[in-house]
């Protein structure tokens, strides 16, 4: 486990259960006429997370230093496979789905592994035609095809 | 009507054409799920609800939910047939609760025995199955008349002894097991509050009126956390796969395992049954029980077939009596059940006591169609064992990505907004950053489905008696529950601080 991060995990459920019973306040008086209104539950969620986090941050103070992880990380692959998949999520409804997915599949495919082209090319087309067309045309379900100004 | 009556109007769903599909297709992919290192049965469950969903798109909604719940359920049972697989051709187990079938199975398969050691899991599994259904049909009904008679208070107990269960069980520390159990029941906070109608942390936020969508944050957390996890940190795929060989068992191999997987099957079933307690924990138990009754204990780890055949009867079987608590009163003990809950409550199916009366064809189709699903899991991995070992072959770069599609399809093929596809990354990132520090993320998605019941039962409960706090503790049944429940989390502290370790459930 490591230690930064559950400093760090530690501080922002802090704040967290310390916004929720700050917020809890602002919730409207019920006005059902009963002693227990809706921000009760939420107030002493918050006060227990609070308590939890500061529990967690006196435990990180306790153990020793951390071992670390021998696993090599690989951020680039993953930066871009994120990236890629929040422009999938913006430009769906835009582009469509299934332009959308192909491209975000083939940018996948070509990111764990460069080459092969043309077996990538085959598989996104299949899957984002296949999935297209199974659920649109087949089962009658509703998704954006393609570009709106086609 | 009595127990047969239902259970046979229960085989009458399942053999409608469109439910076999749904229960076969279920249990392949199960078994593919339990197979592929990486994909637990959480997140196979979660993927396909979505895709289950729409597929059930046209039937009325109980047909629709009965379908659907038979085909998650196979996927959950399936993946435990499948999680065999590796364990004993690769020594890599596909799912926690196949860790201890390693130990015997590959050592088997070393000796040229994994044809064997295969076809003994699936018959374990199988006779685990069935008597865990057994055990299923005969409690159900006795379990939810007692259930009947709960009130408010005694369920908010009850569901305070669930999320206690998980959470004292799940991960290394039990200060962020909680956390993120009190973390998932703030995330179901956001929203419309059902008792009072009054908008909470919503912010003027439209898409936030309806609360954070389970099913996002389920898919989010489990299946992109682990194909992040995967990119991020390139899964060793060493070890060369054992050849099958000679698939049926020998008469001794048979012999010798019957007993394993008798007392696998009861113990299996009973673990099940207790919240929490997983089929990772009931596997780990049968091995440790079989070794101990064994008349050659040294043979174990060393090939000894006992040490497959307990196990994997017991994971199966602890499967098989998760359902118990699910169906009869409404509270999943594990993650992957909180998940099939989820599922139902799509359907607007509230799973608990009432269900056997309100729904009988959802709960005993169910019932039933897995009867039908584990002889279809014999069937398929008997002679096709050899074929689901190639799909361990599948190779990686093309599936993650496809995963992922296949979420972002999932998500937005029920949701409609793009704000949930964001939500669903943004999951799949604090996913992959909780679980790899030890905050175990299976709490928090229980606790997100519990959530908003904990909170109704609770404020009826005080309304009843007028704000006073202390129904809780005056109730009898509501006491016991509370007192069990903090138990749950006190004895593995104690334990822990007299330096005994404690066996964790790591299974969803």
């Amino acid at each position: 486990m490591s230690k930064t991060f559950d400093r760090f995990a530690g501080i922002a459920f802090l704040l967290i259960g310390l916004l929720f019973v700050i917020e809890s306040q602002r919730i409207s008086e019920s006005s059902y006429g009963s002693a227990v209104g809706p921000d009760i539950f939420p107030i002493g969620l918050g006060a227990v997370l609070i308590l939890l986090s500061l529990r967690l941050l006196y435990e990180t103070f306790r153990y020793q230093a951390d071992t670390q992880k021998g696993e090599p990380v690989l951020y680039k692959k993953f930066i871009v496979i994120f990236v890629s998949a929040l422009l999938y999520a913006a430009l769906l409804e835009p582009l469509g789905y299934v332009i959308t997915t192909f491209a975000f599949l083939l940018v996948a495919f070509q990111t764990m592994e460069r080459g092969k082209w043309i077996k990538s090319i085959v598989i996104a087309g299949l899957f984002s035609f296949g999935v297209y067309y199974f659920f649109a045309e087949f089962l009658g379900g509703s998704l954006p095809g393609f570009p709106v100004f086609l | 009507m009595n127990t047969i009556q239902f259970l046979m109007d229960g085989f009458g769903i399942a053999f409608q054409w469109q439910n076999i599909l749904f229960a076969f297709v279920g249990v392949l992919i199960g078994t593919a799920v339990g197979v592929l290192p990486g994909i637990g049965p959480m997140s196979g469950v979660a993927l396909l609800i979505p895709v289950t969903a729409t597929l059930t798109a046209g039937l009325p909604t109980e047909a629709a939910a009965a379908s659907s719940i038979i085909l998650l359920a196979g996927v959950y049972y399936g993946a435990m047939y499948g999680g065999s697989t590796t364990s004993i051709l690769l020594n890599t187990p596909g799912e926690s609760s196949s860790v201890v079938t390693t130990l015997d199975g590959y050592q088997m398969a070393k000796q040229g025995r994994a044809g064997s050691a295969l076809s003994i899991a699936a018959i374990g599994s199988f006779a685990a199955g069935i008597i865990s259904l057994i055990g299923l049909v005969l409690l159900a009904e006795p379990l939810s008349n007692v259930a009947l008679q709960f009130g408010p208070a005694e369920y908010f107990s009850l569901m305070l002894l669930g999320l206690a269960a998980v959470s004292g069980l799940a991960g290394k520390s039990m200060t962020k097991a909680l956390m993120m159990t009190v973390f998932g029941l703030m995330l179901g906070t956001i929203g419309i509050d059902a008792v009072s109608g009054i908008a909470r942390f919503t912010y003027d936020i439209p898409v936030l009126y309806s609360g954070l969508e389970f099913l996002t944050i389920a898919v989010g957390l489990f299946a992109l956390g682990e194909v992040f996890k995967t990119v991020l940190e390139r899964d060793h795929e060493d070890g060369t796969m054992a050849k099958i060989g000679r698939i049926l068992p020998t008469r001794k191999d048979l012999k010798e395992s019957a007993a394993p997987i008798m007392r696998g099957s009861f113990l299996g079933f009973f673990i099940g049954v207790l919240p929490g307690a997983g089929a990772t924990l009931a596997s780990f138990f049968s091995y440790i029980g079989e070794k101990k009754f064994s008349k050659t204990p040294e043979q174990f780890g060393k090939g000894a077939i006992a040490g497959v055949a307990g196990p994997e009867a017991a994971n199966n079987a602890a499967s098989g009596g998760a359902m118990i608590p699910l169906l009869t009163l409404g509270i999943p003990g594990s993650g992957t059940t909180a998940i099939l809950m989820g599922a139902l409550i799509m359907y607007n199916i509230q799973p608990g006591p009432l269900l056997f009366d309100d729904h009988p064809e959802v709960a005993w189709g169910l019932i039933a169609s897995m009867f039908v699903g584990n002889l279809m899991l014999l069937v398929l991995n008997m002679p096709l064992v050899k074929v689901f070992a190639k799909i361990i072959q599948t190779p990686k770069k093309y599936l993650l990505p496809i995963i992922i599609a296949i979420s972002f399809f999932g998500v937005y093929a029920v949701q409609y907004t793009t704000f949930d596809l964001y939500l669903l990354l943004a999951c799949g990132v604090l996913g992959y950053l909780l679980t790899r520090n030890d905050f175990p993320v299976a709490p928090l998605v229980l606790a997100l489905v519990l959530g908003p019941m904990i909170e109704n039962n609770m404020r009826r409960a005080l309304t009843i008696s007028n704000g006073d706090f202390s129904t809780f503790v005056t109730n009898p049944i509501s006491l016991a529950l509370l007192i069990v429940a903090a138990a749950w989390l006190l004895v593995p502290l104690l334990l822990k601080l007299k330096g005994r370790s404690v066996v964790l459930n790591e299974e969803g």
